[in-house]
């Protein structure tokens, strides 16, 4: 029983402190049902060869890897979406 | 992006568009209905296509982009989600990984990078514009 209590004073203490870093009760659900599950640390490194990736221009016809842009200079690459 | 600007002389960029990180239809932030950025997350490829090119003409974003395909390639072999920087050196090998973002995504971590190698970009300060007293009308 007390192990139930502890346990249960322990999540209601971690969904606080979610919802503080969150903004709220609600974002912190919703950063628990729909970014957790997308967000991983990877597992890559400096050193590691850079993966490569086929990407689609705006026009939604022409395509290219990512590799092809890596072209004798630094390559910085720039992940993210407009939401 | 003044990053791009400073250094594209010297270094690549490339944007590569991803899975929304907060589309109407899961965890929609009051930043973007403020900003007006309402989307759903995108079920096929013209959609996410669309999306892109909206932030693109919105922005007259410069920076050279590609698009994730639906199977979020790109995305997971770079554990991107939502947002992420790294910088792969001439060799092809990893040089600089930021953390995921928002909170350990930090442009400022590759400007230093290029810094030291290209050398520090600066910019002059620019003054507050100064405002003309009213002239009184006799």
């Amino acid at each position: 029983m007390w192990i139930g209590i502890v346990l249960g004073v322990l999540l209601i203490a971690a969904f606080v402190g979610l919802s503080v870093m969150a903004g709220g009760p609600k974002d912190a659900f919703y950063m628990v049902r729909y970014a957790f599950p997308h967000m991983h640390r990877g597992n890559l490194k400096p050193g590691d060869g850079a993966p490569d990736a086929k990407l689609f221009a705006l026009n939604g016809t022409d395509t290219f890897h990512i590799r092809e842009r890596n072209n004798g200079k630094p390559l910085v690459l720039v992940f993210g979406s407009f939401t | 992006m003044q990053i791009f600007d400073d250094y594209k002389d010297h270094a690549d960029f490339l944007t590569v568009y991803v899975r929304e990180a907060h589309p109407t239809d899961e965890w929609q932030m009051k930043s973007n209905v403020k900003d007006d950025v309402c989307y759903a997350q995108p079920r096929n490829l013209s959609d996410r296509l669309a999306i892109a090119n909206d932030f693109t003409k919105r922005f007259k974003y410069p920076v050279p982009f590609g698009v994730d395909d639906m199977n979020n390639a790109a995305n997971d072999a770079y554990a991107a989600w939502p947002e992420r920087l790294y910088i792969i050196d001439e060799n092809g090998k990893i040089a600089y990984r930021g953390g995921n973002g928002p909170f350990k995504y930090y442009p400022s971590e590759v400007r230093a990078w290029l810094a030291a190698r290209y050398g520090e970009v600066k910019h002059p300060e620019t003054k507050p514009a100064e405002t003309k007293p009213e002239e009184k009308k006799s």
